[in-house]
């Protein structure tokens, strides 16, 4: 295989996530903060979260990619998947705040840890490219409620209402949008 | 062998960090048992990332890189302490209130959770029958230890329960040892004795 583990033309974030690892390289953390961190505050903005909040867990979520990059296994996430992960768990401590309930998500180091094999990176990195492209090719209903669920703070009740579909559509929806992203990763998943 | 899981809507609510947190502690216990669910978490968690790289960036204050790097040497937070170490993982971190007697041969502890849901620990004995809630909202169960049975077929340790609304037939405890489940609920009202100790308790 000849394919790299770059996305289209970007900057491999997965390499520069393990330079800070393996050397603390300060470079590679502004170039991961120039990409990230503006994506991280926009996702923060549209689940809701104030501007001031959103810009200080956008800082908070490159902070613990600093801290946490010697625990980045690029054979188990792409760079914009763990990072999405440190993100989203910040969030849930922000509006929990009393615990640390990002230990709710199961701890990787728990789970039998396959070996990192050079391909297997290749398909993680090759998993969000092939994603992205399944997320638009879905259909505009299929879309939506994967869009709702990712970007809006909503519970299902409220999707539903908001959509005006019962809640049985929602779901039977997402499973119809998850038949497709599986297919599309095929082998890779 | 695990036999039932949560909805694909419910893995994405918690691969989305929306799942209120009781429900998101019974999903996780779930999780930490099923590879086939890991494998489904990990598959949304990438489009989560894949969505996230395709949002526009907003661009933060003009010094906040700057900021950022002059607090990068200071040590991380330590992780919370283990509380009950006798359970598994996604729950020993969770503060558990006292157990309560909520009927004959079953028993409740509830645990400190935010958000729109509510959850604890039940302990049932063989026979005895799980509680589960009006038809308001959504309810998780897991079971650790042992088993129990209801229309949908039976649950052993592992097994997550996600009924529908039309159950309405509660779950019965099998086999000659007590079923220990972790249940949430965002319903308003449980059923019964339950029912009657939590709203004695709060939540
Ligand atoms: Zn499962």
């Amino acid at each position: 295989m000849t394919q790299t583990t770059q996305s289209a033309g970007g900057p491999d974030y997965a390499a520069l996530i393990q330079s800070i690892a393996q050397r603390r390289d300060r470079e590679a953390f502004a170039a991961l903060f120039g990409h990230f961190a503006p994506r991280v505050k926009a996702w923060m903005l549209r689940g809701g979260v104030n501007p001031t909040a959103a810009e200080e867990l956008a800082q908070e979520t490159m902070l613990s990619v600093w801290r946490k990059a010697d625990l980045f296994d690029p054979a188990r996430a792409g760079a914009s998947t763990w990072i999405f992960t440190i993100a989203r768990n910040l969030r849930i401590d922000a509006m929990r705040r009393e615990r640390h309930p990002s230990d709710l998500m199961p701890d990787p180091s728990e789970e039998p840890d396959p070996p990192a094999q050079a391909d297997r990176v290749i398909a993680m990195s090759q998993q969000e490219i092939r994603i992205r492209s399944a997320l638009s090719l879905l259909p505009p209903e299929q879309a939506e409620v994967i869009h709702k669920a990712f970007f809006e703070d909503k519970v299902h009740a409220e999707i539903e209402k908001e959509l005006g579909i019962p809640l049985g559509t929602v779901k039977s929806r997402l499973r119809l949008a998850m038949t497709r992203l599986r297919a599309a990763l095929g082998d890779l998943a | 062998m695990i036999a039932h899981h949560p909805s694909e809507a419910t893995l994405a609510a918690y691969a989305a960090g929306t799942l209120p947190e009781a429900l998101a502690l019974v999903a996780a216990t779930h999780l930490s048992h099923c590879a086939t669910c890991r494998k489904t978490l990990s598959t949304l968690e990438a489009t989560g990332g894949a969505l996230l790289e395709d949002l526009p960036p907003v661009p933060l204050s003009i010094d906040a890189l700057d900021r950022l790097l002059g607090r990068m040497d200071q040590p991380a937070p330590p992780p919370p302490p283990i509380l009950n170490p006798e359970l598994p993982a996604p729950l020993n971190r969770v503060a558990l209130g006292r157990w309560w007697p909520v009927g004959p041969g079953v028993r409740y502890r509830p645990m400190q959770s935010s958000g729109a849901a509510w959850g604890g620990l039940v302990l049932a004995q063989p026979g005895r029958s799980l509680p589960r809630h009006g038809h308001a909202g959504r309810e998780l169960t897991c079971v650790l230890s042992c088993a129990f049975a209801d229309q949908d077929g039976t649950f052993a340790a592992g097994d997550l329960s996600e009924p529908g609304d039309n159950h309405d037939q509660p779950p019965a405890v099998i086999g000659v040892q007590p079923c220990l489940c972790v249940i949430a609920s965002e319903g308003m009202r449980l059923r019964g004795l339950l029912g009657f100790a939590q709203r004695i308790i709060g939540r």
